[in-house]
Protein backbone atom coordinates (compact mmCIF):
# COMPACT_ATOMS: atom_id res chain seq x y z
CA UNK A 1 0.00 0.00 0.00
CA UNK A 2 2.62 2.53 0.86
CA UNK A 3 4.40 1.08 -1.98
CA UNK A 4 1.70 2.24 -4.21
CA UNK A 5 0.72 5.42 -2.48
CA UNK A 6 4.80 6.41 -3.45
CA UNK A 7 4.51 5.38 -6.83
CA UNK A 8 1.35 7.37 -7.58
CA UNK A 9 2.94 10.50 -6.08
CA UNK A 10 5.75 9.41 -8.96
CA UNK A 11 3.46 9.41 -11.45
CA UNK A 12 2.84 12.88 -10.41
CA UNK A 13 5.67 14.47 -10.79
CA UNK A 14 6.71 12.64 -13.67
CA UNK A 15 3.24 13.42 -15.74
CA UNK A 16 3.95 17.17 -14.56
CA UNK A 17 7.16 17.41 -16.25
CA UNK A 18 6.19 15.55 -19.23
CA UNK A 19 3.36 18.13 -19.58
CA UNK A 20 5.59 21.20 -19.34
CA UNK A 21 8.04 19.91 -21.91
CA UNK A 22 5.82 18.69 -24.67
CA UNK A 23 4.13 22.60 -23.97
CA UNK A 24 7.31 24.57 -24.23
CA UNK A 25 7.79 22.76 -27.37
CA UNK A 26 6.32 24.21 -30.51
CA UNK A 27 7.88 27.17 -29.14
CA UNK A 28 11.33 26.23 -29.39
CA UNK A 29 11.36 23.58 -32.54
CA UNK A 30 14.55 24.70 -33.49
CA UNK A 31 16.37 23.58 -30.70
CA UNK A 32 17.32 20.16 -30.02
CA UNK A 33 14.39 18.76 -27.87
CA UNK A 34 14.47 17.21 -24.60
CA UNK A 35 12.94 13.93 -23.62
CA UNK A 36 12.25 13.03 -20.18
CA UNK A 37 11.90 9.62 -19.72
CA UNK A 38 13.64 6.62 -17.57
CA UNK A 39 15.55 3.48 -19.79
CA UNK A 40 13.22 0.60 -20.47
CA UNK A 41 15.46 -2.02 -22.05
CA UNK A 42 13.41 -5.17 -23.08
CA UNK A 43 14.47 -8.74 -23.48
CA UNK A 44 13.09 -11.22 -26.07
CA UNK A 45 10.89 -13.96 -24.95
CA UNK A 46 10.29 -16.49 -27.43
CA UNK A 47 6.18 -17.86 -27.18
CA UNK A 48 5.77 -21.52 -27.79
CA UNK A 49 5.16 -20.74 -31.84
CA UNK A 50 8.57 -19.25 -32.06
CA UNK A 51 7.59 -16.06 -32.31
CA UNK A 52 9.27 -13.04 -30.17
CA UNK A 53 7.54 -10.78 -27.61
CA UNK A 54 9.21 -7.74 -25.81
CA UNK A 55 9.14 -8.16 -22.20
CA UNK A 56 10.29 -6.56 -19.10
CA UNK A 57 9.89 -6.19 -15.16
CA UNK A 58 10.19 -2.91 -13.16
CA UNK A 59 9.82 -4.88 -10.07
CA UNK A 60 6.07 -5.46 -8.92
CA UNK A 61 5.01 -5.12 -12.50
CA UNK A 62 5.70 -7.00 -15.19
CA UNK A 63 5.55 -5.91 -19.35
CA UNK A 64 4.46 -7.43 -22.61
CA UNK A 65 4.44 -6.89 -26.08
CA UNK A 66 4.84 -8.48 -29.67
CA UNK A 67 8.08 -7.94 -31.52
CA UNK A 68 6.10 -7.05 -34.96
CA UNK A 69 7.59 -6.17 -38.01
CA UNK A 70 6.02 -2.83 -39.67
CA UNK A 71 2.82 -4.07 -41.41
CA UNK A 72 1.75 -5.99 -38.14
CA UNK A 73 3.41 -9.12 -38.41
CA UNK A 74 4.97 -11.36 -35.78
CA UNK A 75 8.80 -11.63 -36.04
CA UNK A 76 9.62 -15.32 -35.50
CA UNK A 77 12.64 -17.23 -34.89
CA UNK A 78 12.10 -20.44 -36.96
CA UNK A 79 10.00 -19.89 -40.54
CA UNK A 80 6.97 -20.66 -38.44
CA UNK A 81 4.83 -21.31 -41.36
CA UNK A 82 3.98 -25.46 -41.33
CA UNK A 83 2.74 -25.77 -44.47
CA UNK A 84 3.53 -23.78 -47.80
CA UNK A 85 1.53 -25.14 -50.97
CA UNK A 86 3.14 -23.93 -54.37
CA UNK A 87 -0.12 -23.86 -56.36
CA UNK A 88 0.63 -25.04 -59.28
CA UNK A 89 1.60 -28.45 -57.78
CA UNK A 90 -2.10 -29.02 -56.75
CA UNK A 91 -4.42 -26.49 -59.34
CA UNK A 92 -4.68 -25.71 -63.09
CA UNK A 93 -4.19 -21.95 -63.85
CA UNK A 94 -7.55 -20.13 -62.86
CA UNK A 95 -9.15 -23.35 -61.13
CA UNK A 96 -9.71 -24.62 -57.24
CA UNK A 97 -10.28 -28.32 -58.08
CA UNK A 98 -7.15 -30.26 -56.42
CA UNK A 99 -6.10 -32.64 -58.42
CA UNK A 100 -5.78 -36.53 -56.91
CA UNK A 101 -2.12 -37.01 -56.30
CA UNK A 102 -2.22 -33.69 -54.95
CA UNK A 103 -5.30 -34.63 -52.50
CA UNK A 104 -3.11 -37.55 -51.14
CA UNK A 105 0.07 -35.68 -50.60
CA UNK A 106 -2.32 -33.46 -48.17
CA UNK A 107 -3.84 -35.71 -46.61
CA UNK A 108 -1.04 -37.12 -45.17
CA UNK A 109 0.15 -33.62 -44.85
CA UNK A 110 -2.85 -32.97 -42.26
CA UNK A 111 -2.44 -36.35 -40.90
CA UNK A 112 1.55 -35.72 -39.88
CA UNK A 113 0.85 -32.56 -38.90
CA UNK A 114 0.19 -33.23 -35.09
CA UNK A 115 -1.92 -30.10 -34.65
CA UNK A 116 -4.48 -29.01 -32.63
CA UNK A 117 -5.89 -26.83 -35.43
CA UNK A 118 -5.01 -25.49 -38.60
CA UNK A 119 -5.82 -21.65 -40.28
CA UNK A 120 -5.76 -21.83 -44.54
CA UNK A 121 -4.29 -18.50 -45.93
CA UNK A 122 -4.68 -18.26 -49.82
CA UNK A 123 -2.67 -16.03 -52.03
CA UNK A 124 -2.20 -15.19 -55.99
CA UNK A 125 0.41 -13.20 -57.75
CA UNK A 126 -0.55 -9.85 -59.02
CA UNK A 127 -2.01 -10.51 -62.63
CA UNK A 128 -5.99 -10.38 -63.13
CA UNK A 129 -7.97 -8.30 -60.95
CA UNK A 130 -7.74 -7.60 -57.41
CA UNK A 131 -11.34 -9.55 -57.48
CA UNK A 132 -11.01 -11.74 -58.77
CA UNK A 133 -7.61 -12.61 -57.29
CA UNK A 134 -9.33 -12.66 -53.49
CA UNK A 135 -11.98 -14.86 -55.14
CA UNK A 136 -10.26 -17.11 -56.22
CA UNK A 137 -7.39 -17.34 -53.44
CA UNK A 138 -10.90 -17.88 -51.38
CA UNK A 139 -11.66 -21.02 -53.52
CA UNK A 140 -8.67 -22.41 -52.96
CA UNK A 141 -7.92 -22.12 -49.97
CA UNK A 142 -11.51 -23.33 -48.96
CA UNK A 143 -10.56 -26.74 -51.40
CA UNK A 144 -7.47 -27.16 -49.10
CA UNK A 145 -10.08 -26.75 -46.05
CA UNK A 146 -12.28 -29.44 -47.53
CA UNK A 147 -9.39 -32.15 -48.00
CA UNK A 148 -8.07 -31.21 -44.06
CA UNK A 149 -11.24 -31.82 -42.64
CA UNK A 150 -12.12 -34.76 -44.85
CA UNK A 151 -9.54 -36.86 -43.02
CA UNK A 152 -10.61 -35.32 -39.76
CA UNK A 153 -8.26 -32.11 -39.36
CA UNK A 154 -10.10 -28.90 -37.34
CA UNK A 155 -9.80 -25.42 -39.19
CA UNK A 156 -10.20 -22.94 -37.60
CA UNK A 157 -10.24 -20.47 -39.88
CA UNK A 158 -9.87 -19.51 -44.17
CA UNK A 159 -8.42 -17.03 -45.15
CA UNK A 160 -8.38 -15.16 -48.81
CA UNK A 161 -5.62 -12.75 -49.66
CA UNK A 162 -5.64 -12.76 -53.32
CA UNK A 163 -2.53 -10.46 -54.33
CA UNK A 164 -2.55 -8.26 -51.48
CA UNK A 165 0.05 -10.13 -49.67
CA UNK A 166 3.08 -11.42 -51.78
CA UNK A 167 5.94 -13.32 -50.52
CA UNK A 168 8.52 -11.48 -53.27
CA UNK A 169 8.16 -8.81 -55.27
CA UNK A 170 5.51 -9.75 -58.42
CA UNK A 171 8.82 -9.12 -60.96
CA UNK A 172 9.64 -12.42 -62.68
CA UNK A 173 8.03 -15.40 -63.49
CA UNK A 174 10.10 -17.26 -61.13
CA UNK A 175 8.47 -14.41 -57.80
CA UNK A 176 4.97 -14.74 -59.22
CA UNK A 177 5.17 -18.38 -58.94
CA UNK A 178 6.44 -17.91 -55.43
CA UNK A 179 3.58 -15.94 -54.73
CA UNK A 180 0.73 -18.24 -56.16
CA UNK A 181 0.78 -20.49 -52.82
CA UNK A 182 -1.81 -21.89 -50.24
CA UNK A 183 0.09 -20.94 -46.35
CA UNK A 184 -1.09 -23.68 -43.91
CA UNK A 185 -0.95 -22.31 -40.33
CA UNK A 186 -0.30 -25.43 -37.68
CA UNK A 187 -1.64 -24.85 -33.97
CA UNK A 188 -0.36 -27.01 -31.29
CA UNK B 1 -0.28 19.76 3.55
CA UNK B 2 2.96 19.58 5.45
CA UNK B 3 2.51 16.55 7.32
CA UNK B 4 1.04 15.07 3.81
CA UNK B 5 4.14 16.13 1.98
CA UNK B 6 5.91 14.64 4.62
CA UNK B 7 4.54 11.25 4.55
CA UNK B 8 5.36 11.31 1.15
CA UNK B 9 8.82 12.01 0.99
CA UNK B 10 9.08 9.44 4.07
CA UNK B 11 7.27 6.86 1.91
CA UNK B 12 9.17 7.93 -1.45
CA UNK B 13 12.57 7.56 0.80
CA UNK B 14 11.67 3.63 1.72
CA UNK B 15 10.27 2.88 -1.77
CA UNK B 16 13.50 4.06 -2.98
CA UNK B 17 15.72 2.22 -0.12
CA UNK B 18 13.33 -1.25 -0.91
CA UNK B 19 13.82 -1.62 -4.70
CA UNK B 20 17.05 0.12 -5.33
CA UNK B 21 17.70 1.05 -8.42
CA UNK B 22 16.04 -1.53 -10.62
CA UNK B 23 17.96 -1.00 -14.23
CA UNK B 24 17.94 -4.20 -15.92
CA UNK B 25 14.17 -5.11 -16.62
CA UNK B 26 14.98 -8.42 -18.11
CA UNK B 27 15.52 -10.40 -15.06
CA UNK B 28 12.81 -11.18 -12.36
CA UNK B 29 12.69 -8.76 -9.74
CA UNK B 30 11.42 -10.46 -6.91
CA UNK B 31 13.48 -13.14 -4.98
CA UNK B 32 11.20 -16.06 -3.65
CA UNK B 33 8.27 -15.80 -5.50
CA UNK B 34 9.67 -18.96 -6.64
CA UNK B 35 11.16 -17.52 -10.12
CA UNK B 36 14.10 -15.40 -10.28
CA UNK B 37 15.66 -16.11 -13.60
CA UNK B 38 15.96 -14.28 -17.29
CA UNK B 39 12.67 -13.34 -18.73
CA UNK B 40 13.42 -15.40 -21.48
CA UNK B 41 13.15 -18.68 -19.66
CA UNK B 42 9.28 -18.46 -18.84
CA UNK B 43 6.76 -21.10 -19.58
CA UNK B 44 3.68 -20.31 -21.32
CA UNK B 45 -0.11 -21.41 -21.07
CA UNK B 46 -3.00 -20.64 -23.08
CA UNK B 47 -6.12 -18.24 -22.04
CA UNK B 48 -9.08 -18.50 -24.54
CA UNK B 49 -10.62 -14.75 -24.17
CA UNK B 50 -14.21 -13.90 -24.26
CA UNK B 51 -14.54 -14.14 -27.88
CA UNK B 52 -12.26 -17.20 -28.47
CA UNK B 53 -9.46 -15.65 -29.13
CA UNK B 54 -6.29 -17.55 -27.69
CA UNK B 55 -3.55 -15.22 -25.62
CA UNK B 56 -0.09 -16.19 -24.12
CA UNK B 57 -0.16 -16.38 -20.25
CA UNK B 58 2.40 -16.41 -17.87
CA UNK B 59 2.29 -16.54 -14.22
CA UNK B 60 6.20 -15.85 -13.26
CA UNK B 61 5.26 -15.13 -9.47
CA UNK B 62 4.76 -11.86 -8.47
CA UNK B 63 4.25 -10.78 -12.17
CA UNK B 64 1.88 -11.76 -14.39
CA UNK B 65 2.51 -11.17 -18.59
CA UNK B 66 -0.25 -12.42 -21.47
CA UNK B 67 0.28 -11.45 -25.16
CA UNK B 68 -1.98 -12.34 -27.87
CA UNK B 69 -1.13 -15.14 -30.16
CA UNK B 70 -0.67 -14.67 -33.86
CA UNK B 71 -0.79 -16.92 -36.96
CA UNK B 72 2.27 -15.44 -39.18
CA UNK B 73 -0.08 -13.30 -41.38
CA UNK B 74 -0.03 -11.05 -37.96
CA UNK B 75 -4.02 -11.78 -37.57
CA UNK B 76 -4.98 -12.99 -34.25
CA UNK B 77 -5.71 -16.83 -33.31
CA UNK B 78 -9.67 -17.36 -32.68
CA UNK B 79 -12.32 -19.50 -33.30
CA UNK B 80 -10.48 -21.37 -30.62
CA UNK B 81 -11.85 -25.29 -29.33
CA UNK B 82 -10.67 -24.81 -25.99
CA UNK B 83 -13.25 -23.54 -23.61
CA UNK B 84 -13.47 -19.52 -23.48
CA UNK B 85 -12.37 -17.67 -20.19
CA UNK B 86 -10.50 -20.26 -19.20
CA UNK B 87 -6.47 -20.98 -18.99
CA UNK B 88 -4.83 -23.82 -20.21
CA UNK B 89 -0.91 -25.66 -19.87
CA UNK B 90 1.58 -24.88 -17.75
CA UNK B 91 1.49 -21.29 -17.12
CA UNK B 92 2.12 -21.19 -13.41
CA UNK B 93 5.77 -23.00 -13.71
CA UNK B 94 7.35 -20.08 -12.87
CA UNK B 95 5.57 -19.58 -9.64
CA UNK B 96 5.52 -20.75 -6.01
CA UNK B 97 3.64 -17.08 -5.08
CA UNK B 98 0.57 -18.34 -3.51
CA UNK B 99 -2.30 -16.76 -5.38
CA UNK B 100 -5.05 -15.85 -2.99
CA UNK B 101 -6.52 -13.45 -4.52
Amino acid sequence: MLNFKAKAAFAGLTAATVALTLLTAPLQAQEPRTVVGERYVPTIWVDPDGCEHWVMDDGAEGFMSPHVTPDGKPVCRRGNICGIMPTDQFFATNQHAINSAGKKRLQEFFKSANARTFVIAGHTDSRASDEYNVRLSERRANAVARVGRSVGARISDVRAYGERDPSVPNTSAANMAKNRRVEIYCLR
Amino acid sequence: MKYFKAAVLFVASLSVSACGDISDKTVDQNFGDGSSGDLSQMTAGIWVDPEGCEHWLIDDGLEGYADLRRTPDGKPVCNSELPRNTATGPYKNGSTFLDVL
